[in-house]
């Protein structure tokens, strides 16, 4: 594995979008 | 057809049975009405039976569909767990926490994580035999950087729960 892909805009991008869904995913489901 | 090739369709015939299996348990347990939030295991639930099988039949798509599989995982893990708190048993004792909580559904959706595991690493790695298992615990494609992740997103959803209200 190419350590250097691990800082590529893509690499970062991917993380804040995942970041951002499950974030909101906790805050959306409800089970009450 | 090459074993190859039997071994692959059975391993991603096991997914979608057990996918099927369990979008049909969330719709005879938790009818939508009542919980709308179940709407999630639905969504999961019908891109395990077909995107992922579908991503996981292409030598290029692999990798997507090994990401995807795994996510699903960790979606309906973190979501199971919310439910259990949500429900939490009347008595917490060990045999409540084994029986009265969503673990033994969690533990059955791992299965279709490790079926997809299998899957990738057979058709990554090939099916030689003598050749000795590489690279490290923590980084992808390994058991380590799913842990991470598991972690990381159950920390997440958490913040995202408590925080945003």
């Amino acid at each position: 594995m190419n350590k250097f892909r691990l800082f590529t805009m893509n690499w970062w991008l991917l993380h804040l979008v995942a970041i951002a869904f499950f974030f909101y995913l906790g805050h959306a489901v409800h089970f009450m | 057809m090459s074993n190859k090739t039997y071994v692959k369709s059975l391993l991603l015939i096991a997914i979608i049975t057990l996918a099927l299996g369990g979008l049909l348990l969330h719709i005879r347990i938790h009818p939508i009405v009542k919980i709308p939030s179940i709407v999630v295991g639905y969504i999961t639930g019908v891109l395990s039976i077909i995107v992922v099988p579908l991503l996981f039949s292409f030598k290029k798509t692999l990798s997507y569909g090994y990401v995807l599989n795994g996510m699903l995982a960790i979606i309906g893990t973190i979501l199971m767990a919310h439910f259990s708190i949500a429900h939490w048993p009347a008595q917490t004792t060990f045999a409540s926490i084994i029986l009265e909580t969503t673990l033994p559904d969690i533990l059955i959706l791992w299965t279709i994580f490790f079926i997809g595991k299998a899957l990738f690493d057979l058709e990554t790695f090939g099916y030689d035999p003598k050749k000795p298992k590489a690279g490290v615990t923590y980084r992808y494609p390994n058991m380590g950087w799913w842990l991470v992740h598991l972690v990381g997103l159950s920390i997440v959803y958490t913040l995202g729960n408590l925080l945003w209200r």
